[in-house]
């Protein structure tokens, strides 16, 4: 499962975010994320993509492919083998 | 100056005991208790591991977003709310949006999400604390909440004065009205505080009551000899006051009409009740609603199975009627319900209103053993049918707070 598709599950199951609704366009904005939503998802990619955000959420996460980018970014710092939590896994913090 | 009338014409409820008036007022005047053993998480390491839950399940009502923006107690009140809006058939689209507020009591606010950042920091070790924690978490969320939903624009504000806060909510609520300043005040009040370290908060205090060895659910037993203390219950209830006119003038069925308003302080410790402040309470409640203490028909009381509170609040009737306090019906429903903090006030008008309009008292539950200084009639076990016409409901509190709310039929 690619970065997007994975993305859109958290969406879909966190943020009743309709999945044929987003594009890579999407602003997190019109699919009602605000700021605080946008924190909160960051805890949600930290566990689902095992990563770990070290510096302050950045502020021009504006679209999907937005986070997207930022994501994989994450991913290529991280050393580690990465095991994508399947979806049956809670990832409530 | 003339002030206005006041008429109650939307009830809503989400408690122990049911999540609708009717559902409640059935277990009520039959003597069934919502009193309970709590579940192992909360009951861990209680003396008293007892509670009164509202069978109440947010998701139910709100979509994921929403709900993680909301602690329970902001859920029970957007609940009860919405309910008690349906319930005066109001469409605040064809109102002046300035002229409606919303007035909420609260004591303990979102405790559950003040308990989870807690639990994150110290049992989780964790820097995780939700981004929506204070928002969660503020006493006025849920006023701040309604406000939102129901895109009222007059006065928005926030009670609290522990036990007596939606009392006092509605009552404030009363006077924006009667001053004109309002025409329709939503007000209430709501209370999640089922969890641990609230609870065990209040078992430190002693003031908890000690559990039934054979009946956990009659272990609250007010004005009774045996009586040991409270039991903490969590919900909601709110009520739509309107101006009498603007109630007509809509055709809004109208359940009541909101009387009289008394509010006085104790001022003497900061737990201990005095007969002077809840008399004077009852007695300015009584003048506010042009009455005379003659035409109180029944007494919601506070009653909360504490020594202290039943024999003082027993003592501050007797010395409000006279010989005629023994005539006087008066029920603690807090025997079946528990106690609802914040949110008492508000469900005990709730019940009492609804006394008034299916004319019958409520029973105090649980009460099988006198107290030479609990001597009135406590309507004890089942309720009664009586034609009534005006009802009282009283609230006490720590900090000393005493709030008195009168409502009477709209014949009288």
């Amino acid at each position: 499962m690619n970065t997007f598709d994975t993305l859109l599950d958290i969406l879909a199951r966190d943020y009743c975010v309709a999945r044929d609704t987003v594009t890579p366009e999407s602003t997190l904005e019109t699919l009602g994320l605000d700021s605080l939503s946008v924190l909160e998802l960051m805890f949600k990619i930290e566990d689902r993509f095992k990563v770990k955000i070290t510096e302050d959420t950045p502020t021009d996460l504006v679209t999907i492919s937005d986070v997207v980018r930022y994501i994989d970014g994450l991913l290529a710092k991280t050393p580690t083998v990465r095991v994508v939590k399947s979806l049956e896994t809670p990832t409530e913090t | 100056m003339t002030l206005r009338r006041v008429a109650v014409t939307g009830l809503g409820v989400v408690a122990p005991l049911g999540n609708s008036v009717g559902e409640l007022w059935t277990n009520l005047v039959t003597g069934r208790s919502g009193v309970h053993r709590l579940p192992a998480p909360l009951a861990l390491g209680l003396r008293s591991p007892i509670g009164a839950t509202a069978s109440f399940d947010g998701a139910r009502y709100f979509e994921a977003p929403r709900l993680r923006m909301l602690d329970r107690v902001s859920q029970l009140a957007l609940v009860a709310a919405r309910q008690a809006i349906e319930d005066s058939r109001l469409d605040f689209s064809m109102e002046e949006r300035e002229r409606c507020g919303v007035f909420v009591g609260s004591g303990m606010g979102g405790a559950e999400t003040t308990e989870e950042g807690y639990h994150t920091l110290y049992a989780e070790n964790s820097d995780r604390i939700k981004p929506y924690s204070v928002l969660s978490a503020m006493t006025n969320a849920p006023a701040a909440w309604i406000g939102i939903d129901f895109q009222l624009l007059g006065p928005m504000l926030t009670y609290s004065t522990a036990c007596s806060s939606s009392a006092v909510a509605l009552g404030e609520a009363s006077r924006r009205i009667q001053h004109g300043d309002a025409d329709v005040m939503l007000a209430g009040g709501a209370e999640a505080p089922l969890v641990v370290g609230v609870l065990r908060a209040w078992d430190a205090m002693r003031t908890i009551a000690t559990e039934d060895p054979h009946d956990p659910s009659a272990s609250c037993r007010p004005f009774a000899a045996t009586r040991t203390g409270l039991v903490l219950g969590e919900g909601a209830a709110f009520a739509v006051l309107e101006e009498w006119n603007h109630a007509l003038a809509r055709g809004a069925s109208i359940h009541a009409e909101f009387a009289g308003y008394g509010l006085t302080s104790d001022v003497s410790h900061i737990t201990r009740p005095t007969i002077e402040g809840q008399a004077n309470a009852m007695r300015s409640a009584i003048l506010a609603a042009n009455l005379q203490p003659e035409a109180i028909d029944y007494i919601n009381a506070h009653g909360t199975a504490t020594l202290q509170n039943d024999a003082v609040e027993t003592a501050a009737i007797k010395e409000v009627f006279g010989e005629r306090a023994y005539a006087i019906p008066v029920s603690s429903t807090k025997s079946m319900h528990g106690h609802l903090l914040g949110a008492a006030g508000a469900l005990e008008f709730v019940i009492a209103v609804t006394s008034l309009t299916r004319g019958a008292a409520p029973p105090t539950a649980h009460l099988n053993a006198p107290d030479p200084d609990c001597d009135l009639d406590y309507v004890a076990d089942r309720g009664r049918v009586l034609p009534l016409r005006v009802a009282m409901s009283n609230s006490f509190a720590f900090g000393g707070t005493n709030a008195v709310l009168v409502v009477k039929v709209t014949a009288f």
